[in-house]
């Protein structure tokens, strides 16, 4: 009984590490996501004033 | 708005499962036969479940794209599905602890679980071909396309291994939790079921605003090529 | 009639080409041969129980050997824009779907006719006993596959990594009617009449057959055209 509960801890353990994982694997995507839309929206900034000229 | 709706839906949905958490470590009873070990069906059915209706839902979502050729849609389908497959993963991984304990295998090929994993499969060549099409809309009708084959064939394919596996009875049994559970025991399943539900929604919500913010980007660099 | 004429008409201009070139034919004959071969140092092919199984590693050399038709099937009219001459052309995209489908079927069956010599020598099976059944399930179990994976050749044509993707994505398609053709040509291969539980594989190929070919012709437009 003792070794069922073991398992029982690696199994919720298990369930809440996927879930973690994958949020974390959002929360990097939303800052990498928010990097590059900064960059291109400076780009495309930039090009407006260099045509502006 | 929309940040408050997620981060209402993410409290609730851990304010839940902490709850029962509690319910399901100290008040529950244990069950005859397994122990300790049977509690995994808090996590294990509901998310299952889960993965059930997102992957039902996708499937709408993808047969709106085709009807009304709206991104949208098709960005709603695969936040959907990327959720369910994190939930049907969590599914196979619980099982496959429960089983290690129960059946004394980490797997074992009987129907339910052969035809999971097969729709795991089908699912995960649904993400690969996303990756591999880079026009939006192009994406968007084979992915609705591909759904639309997946739901028909996962209903075949379990059907088929149902029998299939009725004629070579492996050496594990189902295990039928349906009419062997005391009352006390059954609640906290629908409140996970329903924890879940809301966390997915959450998840959802949130890729779909990082799908919209993904398409801001390709087109402000179509427009910066432009010049 | 008129799909059927357009149809067969694709079907006609594959099949020509393909008797001109031999190009499928040989790869995909070849290459069952080989996984025969392959199979051979798995399994011993002398024992009783591979006997039993014979018939199963059979549609296993037949899927992986098809896929190899299939691939060909959209990726032949990419070179020098015939895939888009062919959609511009009169045939609906569905008549140009069935036709390939058509040309498959036979050339993948062919690939399977040939090689069964082959298989009944290495492995040592009487596999004429029940030749009628037998073809009846090949007929089926390849009707299902070519009009699967004629489908998927038409959704991968213009993917980055095709060769990869259409089997990863077909494989999973496919296994109800590889499962009962797999369960059936056990049965025939080694002998043995298929009883009254196997009635259900057969129901189970032609259902499988009927809706993949009502889905496909379906969906195919929206798949070639957008």
């Amino acid at each position: 009984m003792d070794r069922n509960f073991e398992y029982m801890f690696y199994g919720f353990t298990a369930a809440w590490l996927v879930v973690m994982i994958y949020v974390i694997m959002i929360a990097l995507r939303e800052r990498r996501l928010r990097a590059e839309l900064d960059r291109v929206k400076r780009m495309v900034e930039d090009q407006e004033r260099e045509t502006k000229k | 708005m929309r940040t408050k709706i997620i981060t209402a839906l993410v409290v609730a949905s851990g304010a839940l499962l902490a709850w029962n958490l509690h319910t399901i470590l100290y008040n529950v009873p244990d069950e005859a036969s397994q122990g300790g070990i049977f509690r995994l069906i808090y996590f294990h059915l509901p998310a299952a479940l889960t993965s059930f209706a997102g992957f039902f839902v996708a499937m709408f979502s993808a047969l709106a794209y085709l009807a009304k050729r709206d991104l949208r849609f098709d960005a709603a389908a695969a936040a959907i599905n990327e959720v369910a497959f994190t939930f049907a993963f969590i599914t196979l991984v619980t099982g496959s602890i429960w089983g290690r304990i129960i059946w004394g295998v980490w797997w074992a090929w009987d129907p339910r679980l052969t035809s999971y994993f097969i729709c795991l499969l089908m699912y995960s060549g649904y993400f690969m071909m996303r990756r591999a099409v880079d026009e939006p809309h192009r994406r968007a009708t084979l992915s609705a396309v591909l759904s639309i084959l997946a739901s028909v064939d996962i209903v075949i394919v379990w059907k088929s291994i149902e029998w299939f596996r009725t004629q070579h009875p492996g050496p594990v049994l189902e295990i039928r939790g349906g009419g062997g559970m005391a009352p006390g025991m059954e609640a906290p399943i629908f409140w996970n079921v329903l924890a879940f539900l809301l966390l997915e929604i959450a998840l959802i919500l949130i890729r779909m605003r990082q799908q919209t913010i993904q398409s801001e980007i390709e087109s402000l660099r179509r427009y910066a090529h432009a010049f | 009639m008129n799909f059927l004429r357009g149809a067969l008409a694709v079907a006609a201009k594959d099949l020509r080409s393909e008797i001109r070139s031999k190009e499928s034919v040989n790869a995909s004959l070849s290459f069952a041969l080989v996984i025969l071969v392959l199979f051979s140092f798995a399994f011993d092919p002398t024992s009783d129980t591979v006997r039993e199984i014979a018939g199963g590693l059979l549609w296993l050399v037949f899927a992986f050997a098809g896929t190899l038709i299939l691939n060909r099937s959209f990726a032949r009219e990419l070179v020098n824009d015939c895939l888009d001459a062919l959609l511009a052309s009169p045939v609906s995209g569905a008549q140009l779907y069935f036709g390939k489908v058509v040309a498959n079927f036979v050339i993948l069956l062919a690939v399977e006719l040939l090689s069964m010599p082959v298989f009944g020598i290495f492995y040592n099976v009487h596999w004429t006993q029940y030749i009628g059944q037998l073809l009846l399930v090949m007929v089926l179990a390849t009707w299902g596959l070519t009009v699967i994976g004629t489908l998927f050749s038409a959704m991968t044509v213009n993917l980055r990594l095709r060769e990869l993707m259409l089997p990863t994505l077909v494989y999973p398609m496919m296994i109800p009617a590889l499962m009962g053709a797999i369960q059936l040509s056990s049965k025939l291969v080694a002998g043995e009449a298929p009883g009254a539980d196997d009635q259900i594989w057969f129901r189970l190929l032609v259902a499988f057959d009927v809706i993949f070919t009502s889905l496909a012709l379906a969906l195919v437009e929206t798949v070639l055209v957008g």
